[in-house]
């Protein structure tokens, strides 16, 4: 725990940050909600016009996939991207890397610090979405929501993994807002956020298959439903857990070669 | 074993160069080209346990580079550099336990909460024992008055309470070194002196080791002895202040203030060969080489041909001195140099 203690310290003032800014957490959770609710009124439209399923989803499933989709993208928001790649473009780093504190760890902790909140926060907002839409599928079998839990926290380490990495070209570029536009939007499609993964063509969903960003919002949204049989949930899990743990192993590969190779701006 | 030792330090820095105007952005969007710059180059330096070094140069001369090698924020091109036994960039996080950093442009308390909340924070960082870290906590409070804002946070007070907060920030984990990059930029003359007396008093009374850039020459003649100007990355000095105004701040000017007029000042000129006199209406000054007159013996001289109502002595500024290096109008080579100028040197057989 001692060595640790730093790195908590840091998440519990990270997310006690997040409470001075009530006003920005407040309008990002409203632009999510707004966002959750327009994908309920398309994907109602679309569902009215077939009697069936579509791809293999009913309409209450449909539901509570839009539901956990949301959720998980409450969570670890992008002001940890914007934060941490500004800290870089502005030299505000070099502060960071004056105390003796691991870098990604001490950013890890920043991210995290604030996830419970969100969580919770995210949670309320779906059961308030669930019960006005009513009709939400839930899991079948509880087992189908402790592996949910388990591949969600897998889902925001990668997520992580992936943020810090982008945040990290800001050593090398000043057109940091761009990079991080074109991560949200690719993030969107490859994840499954916009469509669930079954009902792209097979070539794109080859694509997804080889990238890590269905492990953000697909994986752990079909572990919710049960709708992969046990065999293949492991393997999503370990794809998932395989990406997590690469993503960050790259993103200190990546910190390293920029802290030898560029200057900290700024003096 | 000297605390900082440092042998050939080198840092390059790779600039993209693009050329002006839309062509020029154009050009560069395709065919990048970049420049080397040496911001630190090969430059020695060794600093002592207790010592306070002022580290002085123009801007861009390599003065925050060398401070970021030195607390193992950048990592160096070439050169040897060992800080407390220890290799600064290899060695970052335990390195980072025996320094305290103050960037006078950048503040290390967390924007958003409450003063003694990043100071806790400090606590856990740098695991600070309880106890220690309550008497560091207790001490500085009361020397930097830091009690009026402990609980604002530090985005709500002002730029002189910030620097004295992140000063004792710095400084709670009893740090044996402690680098202070312009820490008096912007603050008004009290604030400034607190600050002064503040870190004068723990190089007297804690022992710390001081490095400090500054443009500001107060600061200097608080706090350091040792003086060590670099320039386009290289050390051009390197030596105590006391030596540097003996060997370079020959010059002192003499000031009259004239009862009338002088009909014309070549006769004072000729019986003081080698001074610069300068007459404007009522006022006469002249410049003298120390070494070569008294200044009685000016004074003399001119009130033989002149009635003086007044005068007075310019003492040489040290900032004045600093100016003429970095214009380069003196030239100080190394502390070789200027120890040959103090002593005379032997005629060659």
């Amino acid at each position: 725990m001692g060595r640790y203690r730093k790195y908590v310290s840091i998440a519990r003032t990270s997310l006690e940050i997040t409470f001075v800014y009530r006003a920005g957490f407040v309008l990002n959770m409203l632009g999510t909600i707004f966002y959750v609710v327009a994908m309920f009124y398309l994907w109602q439209t679309i569902f009215l016009g077939s009697s069936n399923a579509l791809g293999g989803f009913t309409w209450p499933e449909m539901k509570a996939y839009l539901l956990v989709s949301f959720l998980l993208n409450s969570l670890m928001t992008w002001f940890a991207e914007w934060n941490m790649s500004m800290d870089i473009k502005e030299g505000r780093v070099a502060t960071d890397l004056a105390r003796p504190m691991d870098f990604q760890a001490s950013r890890m902790a920043t991210a995290f610090g604030p996830v419970p909140f969100e969580f919770f926060s995210a949670l309320v907002v779906g059961a308030i979405v669930a019960t006005v839409f009513g009709g939400i599928a839930l899991p079948a079998d509880p087992l189908h929501l402790v592996v949910f839990l388990f591949s969600a926290f897998l889902a925001t380490l990668i997520k992580f993994g992936l943020v810090y990495c982008v945040s990290m070209t800001a050593f090398w570029t000043t057109g940091i807002d761009g990079i991080m536009v074109g991560r949200v939007a690719i993030q969107n499609i490859f994840s499954g956020a916009l469509i669930p993964l079954v009902f792209f063509p097979d070539w794109l969903r080859a694509i997804a298959a080889v990238l890590p960003f269905q492990g953000m919002i697909s994986t752990p949204a079909l572990t919710y439903l049960g709708k992969m049989d046990g065999p293949t949930t492991a393997l999503m899990i370990c794809v998932q857990a395989v990406w997590a743990v690469g993503l960050i192993l790259l993103g200190r590969l990546v910190w390293r070669g920029a802290v030898r190779a560029v200057t900290i701006n700024g003096g | 074993m000297a605390l900082i030792e440092a042998r050939g330090l080198t840092k390059k820095f790779r600039q993209a160069v693009k050329e002006p105007g839309l062509v020029g952005s154009l050009k560069h969007f395709f065919t990048r080209q970049y420049r080397d710059k040496l911001a630190v180059d090969h430059i020695d330096l060794t600093v002592e346990a207790g010592e306070s070094v002022a580290y002085l140069g123009p801007n861009g001369a390599g003065k925050s580079t060398t401070i970021k090698m030195l607390t193992g924020i950048l990592v160096p091109t070439s050169g040897g550099l060992v800080v407390n036994g220890l290799v600064p960039h290899e060695k970052r996080q335990q390195n980072a336990r025996n320094i305290g950093v103050v960037f006078g442009q950048r503040t290390q308390l967390w924007w958003d909460i409450p003063v003694i909340e990043s100071f806790n924070l400090a606590r856990d960082m740098y695991e600070i024992p309880v106890k220690r870290y309550k008497e560091n906590l207790a001490q500085f409070t009361e020397i930097l008055g830091l009690d009026e804002f402990m609980n604002l946070p530090a985005g709500k007070i002002s730029l002189g309470q910030r620097m004295r907060a992140d000063l004792c920030m710095a400084l709670l984990h009893d740090p044996r070194t402690l680098y202070l990059d312009e820490p008096t930029i912007g603050l008004d003359i009290a604030v400034k002196d607190s600050i002064r007396r503040f870190v004068r008093s723990l190089v007297v009374e804690r022992g710390t080791t001081v490095m400090l850039t500054t443009h500001d020459l107060g600061d200097i003649e608080d706090i350091c002895k040792r003086i060590v100007i670099i320039d386009n990355g290289r050390i051009i000095h390197d030596g105590d202040l006391a030596k540097l105004k003996d060997t370079y701040a020959r010059d002192r000017v003499i000031h009259f203030q004239l009862v009338r007029p002088p009909e014309s000042i070549e006769p004072i000129c000729a019986g003081l060969p080698a001074c610069e006199l300068t007459a404007d209406g009522m006022r006469l000054s002249v410049r003298f080489d120390r070494f070569e007159f008294a200044a009685g013996e000016i004074a003399a001289a001119v009130m033989r041909h002149v009635e003086v109502e007044d005068f007075h002595i310019d003492e040489p500024e040290v900032e004045d001195l600093i100016r003429r290096v970095y214009l380069g109008q003196l030239s100080l080579e190394s502390t070789d140099d200027s120890a040959a100028a103090a002593a005379p040197s032997p005629v060659e057989a």
